[in-house]
């Protein structure tokens, strides 16, 4: 394509025609790198390996400033497609988390079935099997305006999320999902996903030393590439508008779990295979920017060159090579081997597992040859269709977008107190953000592997127990409230860590590690952009200020070793409320120990810590009672909240807690109330609101029930009350025994002699089963 | 005794299902579905597991029951040997004929169809459609009757979780109601935790004919059943409510099945 | 006289249907059709009654939710239904509840307030490729629907022509 001696707007013109995104300067710098005009072809490489999805250009400069991603138990930080942390000497977790916004907002059910199928490919080519998947999910408002749409996708993403998952086989623990209208236009369809792997069969997503002197072969496995997904790259970093909807289309991929559940079988004979050899392979999945994305990344990494024959690659059909290039087909991956494993990997995929009559035109092809060069080069019938330096080509570019604090004019509501209570919590318990997650989960296949220790809904994270013989679980949360990111993007990325490292330490697991999944507007505005700096601040903070347990004394950060930046998650209507959306993997040495929410026993005594502030800024009440957002958002405290998370690991860990609830949305209140409903739902409480100490102390009723200041509520095991205050205290915290499990079937609450709430049992669990089920209706 | 777990493309449970044959102290591997359909002469028993075989493409387990691979194990269904189906398994050997056993033996009628949930509640459909969930089973058959359950007596309760879209038993076969019951063939049926038949949703979890969950063969050496005892084979793998969760070195409900299969074998010897 | 219009939406994939592929693999290598057999492709049939509005629009309005662009194409079909001559159809349906048309019906009228819905019907159609002649070919048809393509105890077929 001719850019050298034209005028922007001509280069400008041509780009677009062509379909390419880039900016006029980008291409002015690939052809004075080259000496040349690249070809079209160069072009379509350099726009997707430059795109804000594979190159992070808005964003590196601020994660790397700000980010911990090393610790002691880092096996790999972000370097590759998943992060890796040990359990112990031979086992590690290996997490990756990424976002499908834009996608599924178009196709809600391809889209979301293709975030599985992405983020499972990132931790399988790693060497791991894959054990688990979350969806963090954020619809807009399904009472408002836009309540149809909202609706649709909803309920699309959750198909597409079981559909793909169940086939797949592989457990969802869970996620949250949070409706709210700044995602009216533009949903967030996040995912995270686990997998184990042995320390010493780890495999790397890069040529490995000597396969350019050896020539080694590269080799790529499973669905004929076609056109799907072409453009998916650039299409996940342009802000949504509605007309465009019907051309976005056409960069959704089409997932099938049906072949990835064979690829995974097939992948792990690979993994003997080289076990048994005692060879190192490169192995890589095709995921964003397609196969020029996976090979060029792959030979760079090693410091290698590459020639890559596209006669070679199995295809659908006759397509042109820059499409070939960067299609986002899926089901694909890639292998770069030396020869003399070649046949016996060709025979495990085209033979063992037969992927041609498992898949129309699937397979494994030998497609090129690692060299010592320093060029990526593509043929394709008889012409060079690319020559470019390879590092060059993956190192991509960096901008220094330009930040400035928007203006966030918050206040806090002047509300009368309710009356009825009872009437209070019964909205509460039915608004959307709080109500039982069940009618989602029962989609999800939460059973498959035969790993489940704790299933979703059933305690703060999940947790599963993945090797037989061996007593360590991994637990798993995800968290970010949109409600106090829009008030404070700061306080909402600390809090985000804050919330899902408790939820963790609430069954007993102790947090190991953190993913982001950073979902903003459109960082070349420079509001957008500051939110999004605020809240990496926000993260790097709590994450550096709660330690990581067993490591306090070197005051050792929890480090983040996996996590993906979506930008443009915004409409001509405005951007999302900023949504830094974070996985906290916790790891128990004995599964057994843990805990759930749900009460267990009549008579047992509940305990709280964490003092009540008045911090209901961004609150269920507020919003839910009064349609108010309030300012107090409610922040981290550092050293109170990390004594806390210990504290409540430690008692799990001594067995001294029968239950242990977290409190967030909607606060005390909600919590006690949660624990109460979750399933058998057979017992009441009563709570003695005079029992609660410090904090903002005088509050009004409302506030001390619906304050979304972080703690824990605990039932203690009869005879471990004594032994329980004494931990709490000797971390700092004071001990607060605000009520009892009852075996009458109410939720009563009282303070200063009058009662103040007196709910019958069965119909707050209507309210609370309900309010899901309709807003997805 | 040497146990195959078969897998198809597309199974998702052949790996846990192949720990509870081996944990019960027979031996077993898995068998790919395009290995010599002659070599599972040399097994004494088999196990289908659940999964998506084929996608469901069609229908849940049709594609899968033409394979070769199942006309082999039809002959291994004749002289006796052991077969069960769970979930996808179940699907698949309706589909082959082997269940509920063709009326007609020559015939090799489908007589029966697992289809979509529907989950009713007063006389309303309330959802449709896939479910995951911890059911409650009643033990229908007398011990002996069939080769899953038998080591299980008659009236037996077991929490298992089920996992399908596609387990709601229905036939215009004439009779064939009558018969399953006559016979001894009803298996287990969904139940409330009490042990009570409540016909509708959420105890009929989705909506198969009569709360029917599993069911065998006239001779009983072939047992089909939605629900998943793998899952279910130890004690911590029990949803948090359960009292027996907290002791977990206990046998969980589902191990029972694999252990009925392990004396059937031992008795038919 | 009811002046109900019955609206018929013929929707196929325009990616290649591994479903059809399948079913075709199945029949060919599996089942001993390969001497008579060519092709096999597959189209879901929604058919619509509506007792008011204009049929054409109403047409559109349904096409939008019940099409996936991205992936399908589809022709309207109004008070009629017909098909090409290649082929022998054979259109499957549950004869037992279908919740999921059900539901459409539900969505169609509640959701996006399309009243004048008073049925939904899905079907899938078979679309059977033979190299024999049409007498021969129907028969064939009629063979695969009652061995592969249903399970009588759900599912009832119909040879559309």
């Amino acid at each position: 394509m001719k850019i050298i001696g034209l005028s922007d707007p001509q280069v400008q013109t041509s780009l677009r025609a062509a379909g390419i995104g880039m900016s006029v300067p980008e291409a002015r710098t690939i052809a004075g790198v080259l000496g040349r005009d690249p070809t079209l072809t160069e072009l379509f490489c350099y726009d997707a390996m430059w795109s804000e999805h594979c190159s992070y250009k808005s964003s590196r400069a601020t994660l790397k400033e700000f980010l911990p991603t090393d610790g002691p138990n880092v096996v790999m930080g972000p370097v590759e497609d998943s992060g890796i942390v040990a359990i112990d000497d031979k086992w590690c977790v290996v997490i990756s988390h990424e976002s499908h916004n834009h996608p599924s907002q178009i196709l809600p059910n391809e889209g979301a079935a293709t975030g599985i199928g992405g983020i499972v490919r990132d931790v399988n080519c790693m060497g791991a099997t894959v054990v688990a998947t979350a969806d963090p999910l954020r619809f807009g408002n399904p009472y408002g305006p836009k309540a149809n749409k909202v609706r649709w996708v909803a309920e699309g993403v959750v198909d597409g999320i079981w559909q793909y998952g169940n086939a797949l086989g592989v457990p969802n623990m869970g996620g949250d999902i949070v409706f709210n209208d700044s995602f009216d236009d533009n949903c967030l369809v996040n995912v995270v996903s686990i997998g184990i792997v042995r320390r010493d069969q780890i495999i790397r997503s890069r040529a490995p030393p000597l396969a350019g002197e050896k020539g080694y072969d590269v080799i790529l496995i499973g669905k004929p590439t076609d056109s799907s997904g072409l453009g998916g790259v650039t299409f996940a970093s342009e802000a949504l508008r509605e007309e465009d909807e019907e051309t976005n289309r056409g960069a959704v991929q089409i997932p099938d779990p049906f072949l990835k559940n064979v690829l995974f079988k097939a992948n792990d004979d690979l993994f003997r295979l080289v076990r048994e050899s005692g060879i190192e392979i490169g192995f890589k999945d095709l995921g964003g920017g397609g196969f020029t994305c996976a090979t060029s990344e792959m030979g760079s990494a090693g410091g290698f060159g590459m020639e890559i024959n596209l006669d070679d690659m199995h295809t659908a059909a006759d397509f042109p090579a820059e499409v070939l290039s960067i299609a986002e087909t899926q089901e694909r991956f890639l292998i770069v081997s030396p020869p003399e494993l070649r046949e016996k990997i060709l025979k495990i995929y085209n033979e063992d597992w037969d992927l041609p009559n498992v898949y129309e035109g699937a397979r494994a092809s030998v497609v090129g040859k690692i060299n010592t060069g320093d060029r990526f080069t593509v043929t394709h019938k008889g012409e060079m269709v690319c020559d470019v330096p390879i590092q060059h080509l993956t190192e991509g570019i960096r901008y220094n977008r330009l930040e400035l604090p928007r203006t966030i004019r918050v206040q806090e509501p002047d509300v009368a107190e309710p009356a009825d209570y009872n009437q209070v919590l019964l909205q509460i318990l039915r608004s959307p953000n709080i109500a039982s997650r069940e009618h989602v989960y029962r989609y999800y296949d939460t059973e498959v592997m035969g790993n489940a220790v704790i299933r979703p809904g059933e305690a703060d994270a999940g947790l599963i127990a993945p090797v037989r013989g061996e007593k360590f679980g991994i637990a798993l949360a995800v968290d970010s409230n949109p409600f106090y990111g829009r008030i404070s993007p700061y306080w909402g990325g600390a809090t985000a860590v804050a919330e899902a490292m408790r939820n963790v330490a609430a069954v007993g697991a102790v947090p190991s590690t953190l993913t982001d999944c950073l979902n903003y507007g459109n960082p070349e505005k420079p509001e957008a952009f500051w939110e999004f700096r605020e809240g990496v601040k926000g993260l790097a903070e709590s994450c550096k200020k709660l330690y990581l347990k067993g490591y306090e004394a070197q005051q050792q950060a929890v480090p983040i070793v996996s996590g993906n930046v979506s930008f443009y998650n915004e409409s001509p209507q405005g951007s999302v409320d900023p949504s830094p959306v974070v996985a906290c993997v916790g790891i128990m040495k004995d599964f057994s120990k843990a805990i759930t929410m749900d009460l267990k026993k009549a008579g047992d005594k509940l305990f709280l810590i964490g003092p009540r502030f008045d911090e209901l800024g961004g609150s269920e009440y507020y919003r839910t009672i009064f349609g108010e957002t309030g300012a107090n958002v409610p922040i981290v405290r550092f050293d109170l909240e990390r004594n806390m998370i210990y504290a409540v690991i430690d008692a799990i860990d001594e067995g001294l807690l029968a239950a242990a609830h977290d409190i967030s949305n909607g606060g005390l209140a909600a919590s006690v109330a949660e624990m109460a409903l979750t399933r058998p739902a057979r017992f009441g409480v009563e709570l003695d609101l005079d029992c609660v100490q410090g904090g903002d102390i005088g509050m009004r009723t409302d506030k001390l029930l619906f304050s979304e200041s972080s703690g824990f509520v605990l039932e203690a095991k009869a005879g471990s009350e004594a032994r329980l205050e004494e931990l709490l205290k000797s971390y700092s915290l004071e001990p607060m025994q605000i009520g009892i499990v009852t075996s009458k079937r109410r939720i009563v609450m009282s303070r200063a002699g009058e009662c103040v709430a007196d709910l019958d049992l069965d119909e707050a669990r209507n309210a609370w089963t309900a309010g899901l089920v309709e807003a997805m209706r | 005794m040497k146990i195959a777990v078969l897998q198809f493309p597309g199974t998702n449970c052949e790996f846990e299902t192949l720990v509870a044959v081996k944990a019960v102290g027979m031996e077993g591997e898995i068998f790919r579905w395009n290995r010599p359909a002659g070599e599972l002469s040399g097994f004494d028993g088999f196990v289908i597991p659940g999964g998506f075989s084929y996608q469901d493409r069609l229908r849940a387990g049709v594609i899968a029951s033409k394979e070769p691979v199942m006309s082999a194990l039809k002959e291994e269904a004749g002289i006796g040997k052991p077969i069960i189906g769970i979930c996808n398994g179940f699907q698949i050997l309706v589909e082959t004929g082997l269940l509920p056993g063709s009326i007609e033996k020559s015939s090799g009628n489908v007589d029966m169809a697992l289809a979509q949930n529907v989950m009713v509640s007063q006389g309303k459909i309330v959802r449709r459609g896939y479910y995951c969930d911890w059911v409650n089973l009643r033990h229908e058959a007398p011990s002996k009757r069939c080769s899953g359950s038998f080591a299980i007596e008659r009236g037996a309760l077991l929490k298992i979780p089920i996992a399908h879209g596609e387990g709601n038993l229905v036939t215009t076969t004439p009779g064939l109601m009558k018969k399953l019951n006559d016979e001894g063939q009803v298996v287990f049926r969904y139940c409330d935790k009490n042990g009570r038949i409540i016909d509708e949703f959420p105890f009929n979890v989705n909506g198969s004919t009569e709360s029917i969950a599993a069911i065998c063969n006239e001779p009983g050496n072939v047992l089909g059943m939605m629900p998943h005892p793998e899952r279910a084979f130890f004690a911590w793998q029990l949803p948090a409510f359960d009292p027996r969760k907290q002791r977990p070195d206990e046998p969980g409900p589902g191990r029972r099945v694999f252990e009925s299969m392990k004396r059937y074998i031992e008795v038919n010897a | 006289m009811s002046m109900n219009r019955k609206i018929n939406l013929r929707v196929w994939l325009k990616i290649p249907d591994a479903e059809a592929a399948t079913v075709k693999n199945t029949l060919i290598r599996r089942l001993g059709f390969g001497n008579v057999l060519d092709d096999v492709k597959k189209e879901r049939l929604f058919s619509i009654e509506v007792d008011s509005g204009d049929p054409e629009e109403l047409a559109k309005s349904f096409a939008k939710e019940l099409v996936n662009e991205n992936k399908e194409s589809h022709i309207v079909l109004i008070d009629e239904l017909k098909f090409e001559e290649d082929y022998v159809p054979v259109k499957v349906a549950l004869h037992i509840e279908d919740g999921e048309a059900i539901s459409i019906r539900e969505r169609l009228r509640s959701r996006l307030g399309f009243e004048n819905v008073v049925d939904v019907k899905k079907a899938t159609v078979w679309k059977l490729y033979f190299n024999t002649l049409k007498p021969e070919a129907q028969i064939k048809a009629g063979e695969i629907a009652e061995r592969l393509l249903i399970n009588p105890h759900k599912d009832s077929y119909e040879i559309m022509i």
